[in-house]
């Protein structure tokens, strides 16, 4: 749509962890999967998923490995690890119960 | 787990910045390779692709920043950076290092030498466990009369013993010579009687061997000798089978049971320790005071409560006892403070000599950082202008001043090594074997740790203040100007304020180290009363087996006396029990006055004691005042007689003829015969940190008869020479008695003040370190001074101002900013004087009008003073007149390459006083005159025209304007 807003960047963390639960990727990749799966809607600026993917190696909730990709160009893949799916569960429910509370808010005024 | 892993993650990211920071690269190519490739496959061309791509991703490196300080630890790399680009700049400006880095190493490498000192001496003299909870118990009558008098009585010892339990155990000794004999020859040896507890009290027990056991204090079972480490080094030649031996000490055989660590010095000097068998009359006995003591205080009581209990006890004793204990109290002295009474202002002087230097230091250093931080203005606006915010270049500049802070720390410590050692070896070690701790001396951890502790405390303050000027920098001006900045008038206040601090401080440090120094001189000279030139000591000492009784003891050393004084060149020859200026206290005694009211023994007059032989003052040039000499005649049949000292003549028969009273020694019933006294003589002082005399009673050697004596011999000429024939002497009479203790006495003398001069020398020499920095301090201001005015100084020459009036303005500078200092040191050198008086033994106090006004003996001290301002001065105005030649030499013609736009705007703003009355140059542009913009501000300003505009063709197209500002 247009720029990305602020909500967008807060779950970012959210949204690699969701992506790299299922299989492990690599920067590029995760930006088309987020852009692809939620329709277009989430645009968020590309270079800004480094220094959250980055930030989460850092955490040990992913882990990085350079791997050839099916083209022969090196390239490095970011798994999600056991700490990591823990995280997952936990923001992904603080994210359920923010987003009902705001549904209640809004829907019954 | 986790946090393991993020631990490690961490560390990785710490030491392979440079890699991760090339995969990052790789990593954010790889990705916009990728969005290209699909770019162009959409239908893009490739540099719309690339366009395209590069917009979609966002500011790449911003971007990579925020991934970096996803890393962490980015402080770590702006410090090491910041390092590494101090370095780069330290390497680039070598001499600015090199002075800022010496004065620093001077500054901590002073008070390194000095803390080792103090560290050895006053804070570890004794390696024993637990140092502060040892004390000295002894009694006295009220007067503390020094180190050797500090005794207790056994009698009431045992009660201190058993009544109350004050400490967790006392230990006792007593002095005692021993002639050390093996292999033929016989040698004297310093030692003590010790209780079996004493080297466990102390917390000390042998490197080798055992302990004293308790059953050893009964008299007879005496037999075991704990020896030194430089004993069993010198005498027993190290064998390492001594444990076990016997040797043979004043005719009795003894066994080794043990030797002490090297370290081990207490009481100082001692290389033996037999145990103490006391007969049980002996154990009883209140009346002398005969044994020193040590306690160890209970941890659970405090010194206050120790001392009240004392009291009590005190108290009890002598109601219980009055002909012995009345008046007589118990007191305890901390073992530490023991030392502290003598060391402590001695060394408190040297250190606050030492910091004094380090602020020198400091100021001087205030000033250089001052003058480069004014040269780095540009690079930091610049940084500034780059997004540097004031905490970052803060922490460059703390980071760089820390850099040159160590290596000062450094370079004083690689001196100090040799320094400390020097320091420690400059004292010959027959007085320091007297210094407990003095072998300690040395760079140990302690000195380590403060060292490093104070460099990085003094880059942490430089670094800050230089950051806090940051603030007064207005980063904008700075960047718009061309050329040189300047400091602004507040700056150069605070500029010649610290140069003026700094002549005050070295004003201060001179006089002190004048007085300090002539103070040690005059204490040198104050062994007044006796000569001790040309005269050559001995000390012989008569085994107990040998010669057991007083006729074969006077027999000997009559003979002996016989024989050394008629050697060839010898003048005269005497015996003397102690010699004066010899650090060593006399024997005290009571005596009892004939016909005065009868006093007990805790009421009745203490005087110092001596035997002697009849030629002693002549041989020591010790005045007669009245009556006369010993002879021969004062044999052991004749009348007893004594001779007495002028203070006891004066104290005890104040206005009236001493000769021919009597009085004997020890209190009212001893059974001592009366003696006559039949001469009174000059005083001499016995050691040098006590400047009282005390009465002295001298008793011919053949009515009181010893086992030891000293000889004193005057030579005709140099006295070393006469060392062989001495030993020949004496040997003629008893090949078996050695002699000990061969010195001339003058070296003696001087070698028991060498702690003093020693001072004096550090003194003088922190003197004219100081001087040296100030001079210094002041050069660098008035060149600094003279550079920023040399445009003034320029128009000057160019409106006619010959040399002499510009040299004269630098000298008005120079004289205001050292007078400013020395109006303020002075009355500050005057404080500071008095309150060394007091401190310091020897320097006689001298009161304020006669240091101002009066010439009398004082004047050499005012003198000194004024010469060390005087050549003070004179430093200052030399270097204010090194520094003017670059003025002279500046053409006037600088002036006029300035830029020409801007000459009257430049100098209302340049000129440093120019908001005080003063005169000041505008050079105008005559066609600019009233349509320049500051010509507004020149007509706000009272003007008062002095006079001279230069003619038209000596200016050129301009018209010069002088004035003077007179009020604003």
């Amino acid at each position: 749509m247009g720029k990305p807003n602020d909500l967008v960047q807060g779950t970012l963390d959210l949204l690699i962890l969701k992506t790299l639960s299922l299989e492990s990727k690599h920067g590029w990749a995760i930006a088309k999967r987020i852009q692809q799966i939620s329709g277009e809607v989430l645009q968020v600026q590309q270079g800004s998923l480094y220094p959250a993917l980055h930030r989460l190696e850092q955490k040990a909730w992913i882990k990085a490995k350079w791997k050839e990709t099916e083209t022969g160009r090196q390239a490095k893949f970011y798994s999600l690890t056991g700490a990591g799916r823990a995280q997952l569960e936990k923001e992904a429910q603080n994210w359920s119960r923010l987003s009902a509370a705001i549904n209640l808010v809004v829907e019954t005024t | 787990m986790v946090s393991a892993r993020r631990f490690w993650l961490r560390l990785q990211t710490l030491f392979r910045r440079e890699r991760a920071a090339e995969r990052l690269d790789d990593e954010v190519q790889f990705h916009l390779e990728q969005q290209i490739a699909e770019n162009i496959a959409a239908g893009m061309t490739r540099e719309e692709a690339c366009h395209a791509a590069m917009r979609a991703f966002g500011n790449s490196s911003l971007l990579k920043e925020e991934t970096r300080d996803a890393w962490g630890w980015t402080w770590l790399e702006q410090f090491a950076s910041d390092l590494r680009y101090g370095l780069r700049t330290l390497r680039k400006s070598p001499g600015f290092t090199t002075i800022v880095v010496l004065t620093l190493a001077f500054g901590i490498g002073t008070n390194t030498a000095i803390f080792s000192m103090v560290n050895a001496l006053l804070l570890h003299p004794y390696r024993f466990h637990n140092l502060d909870s040892l004390v000295l118990l002894f009694e006295n009558r009220g007067i503390d009369e020094g180190p050797d008098a500090r005794r207790i009585s056994p009698g009431d010892l045992s009660d201190l013993r058993a009544s109350s339990r004050l400490f967790e155990d006392i230990a006792t000794y007593q002095y005692r010579d021993f002639n050390f004999s093996s292999e033929g020859r016989v040698d004297v040896a310093q030692g003590c009687r010790v209780s079996a507890n004493f080297f466990s009290v102390l917390g000390a027990a042998p490197a080798q061997g055992h302990l004293f056991s308790a059953n050893e204090e009964q008299p007879g079972s005496d037999q075991s000798v704990i020896v030194s480490n430089r004993f069993w080094q010198s005498r027993l030649a190290s064998d390492p089978q001594f444990l076990g031996k016997s040797i043979r000490l004043n005719g009795r055989n003894y066994t080794v049971a043990g030797i002490m660590p090297p370290d081990f010095n207490y009481p100082v000097s001692m290389e033996l320790w037999v145990p103490l068998a006391l007969t049980p009359a002996e154990k009883s006995d209140r009346a002398r005071l005969s044994l020193f003591a040590l306690g160890r205080l209970k941890p659970s009581l405090s010194i206050a409560q120790t001392n009240a209990a004392l009291n009590n006890l005190s108290r009890r004793l002598s109601e219980l006892y009055p002909k012995t204990n009345a008046g007589r109290a118990l007191h305890l002295l901390q073992l530490r403070k023991e030392l502290y009474i003598y060391s402590l202002p001695l060394f408190l002087l040297l250190q606050a000599a030492a910091l004094f230097v380090l602020l020198l230091a400091c100021a001087n250093l205030a000033n250089l950082l001052f003058a480069r931080m004014i040269a780095r203005q540009r690079e930091l606006a610049v940084r500034s202008a780059l997004g540097a915010n004031r905490t970052r270049l803060a922490r460059l500049l703390v980071s760089e001043m820390s850099l040159l802070a160590i290596l000062g720390g450094a370079v004083a410590i690689a001196a100090s090594y040799s320094s400390v050692s020097i320091l420690r070896n400059s004292i010959s070690p027959a007085w320091t074997k007297w210094v407990p701790g003095w072998d300690g001396i040395r760079v140990d951890s302690t000195v380590l740790f403060s060292t490093i502790l104070l460099s990085l405390l003094l880059g942490l303050v430089f670094g800050l203040a230089a950051a806090l000027h940051l603030r007064h920098i207005n980063l904008n001006t700075v960047l718009k100007e061309t050329g040189r900045g300047s400091a602004g008038p507040a700056r150069g206040r605070l500029r010649n304020g610290l140069v003026s601090a700094q002549v005050a401080l070295a004003l201060v440090l001179l006089v002190c180290a004048g007085l300090t120094t002539q103070g040690f001189n005059r204490l040198a000279q104050a062994y007044q009363g006796f000569q001790p030139d040309q005269v050559l000591k001995f000390e012989v000492s008569l085994p107990e087996n040998a010669y057991p009784d007083d006729a074969k003891r006077n027999n000997f050393f009559q003979t002996a006396l016989r024989g050394v004084s008629s050697l060839p060149g010898v003048s005269g020859a005497a015996l003397t029990s102690n010699l004066p200026a010899s650090n060593v206290d006399n024997e005290k005694t009571l005596f009892t006055i004939q016909d005065r009211p009868a006093l007990q023994a805790s009421e009745a007059p203490a005087a110092d004691f001596q035997t002697i032989s009849g030629d002693y003052f002549s041989v020591l040039k010790i005045p007669l005042i009245a009556g006369r000499f010993f002879t021969e005649s004062d044999n052991a049949t004749a009348a007893r007689g004594a001779i007495i000292s002028r203070t006891m003549a004066n104290r005890f028969w104040p206005g009236s003829d001493p000769l021919g009273q009597r009085f004997k020694l020890g209190a009212a019933d001893s059974a001592e015969p009366w003696m006559t006294v039949v001469g009174v003589v000059g005083d001499a002082r016995q050691n040098w940190w006590n400047p009282a005399t005390f009465p002295v009673i001298y008793q011919p050697y053949l009515q009181s008869s010893r086992s030891w004596f000293r000889f004193v011999l005057r030579a005709a000429s140099n006295p070393t020479g006469y060392a062989s024939a001495a030993h020949a002497a004496i040997s003629q009479v008893d090949p078996e008695i050695p002699i000990t203790e061969l010195n001339t006495l003058e070296t003696e003398v001087q070698d028991s003040i060498a702690i003093v001069h020693i001072m004096g020398v550090l003194m003088a020499i922190f003197g004219s370190v100081a001087l040296l920095l100030s001079s210094i301090g002041v050069y660098g201001i008035l060149s600094e001074n003279v550079a920023q005015r040399t445009h003034e100084f320029g128009i000057r020459f160019a409106l006619g101002a010959n040399p002499r009036d510009v040299l004269r303005l630098v000298f008005r500078h120079a004289v205001t900013v050292s007078g400013v200092g020395l109006a303020i040191g002075l009355p500050i050198s005057f404080a500071v004087s008095r309150a060394m008086a007091a401190f310091v033994f020897g320097i006689v106090s001298v009161s304020l009008p006669t240091l101002g006004v009066v010439p009398t003996e004082n004047s050499i001290a005012l003198k000194n003073r004024d010469q060390h301002a005087i050549g003070e001065k004179f430093l200052d105005l030399a270097k204010a007149l090194a520094a003017v030649p670059r003025v002279v030499r500046e053409m006037p013609h600088r002036l006029l390459e300035a830029e020409d736009h801007q000459a009257c705007r430049v100098y209302v703003e340049r000129m440093p006083d120019c908001s005080r009355r003063s005169s000041f140059v505008a050079v105008v542009q005559p066609t600019d005159l009233r349509q320049h913009h500051n010509w507004s501000h020149f007509q706000r300003l009272n003007w008062s025209w002095l006079g001279r505009i230069l003619p038209q063709r000596e200016m050129r197209s301009r018209s010069v304007i002088v004035g003077k500002i007179v009020a604003q």
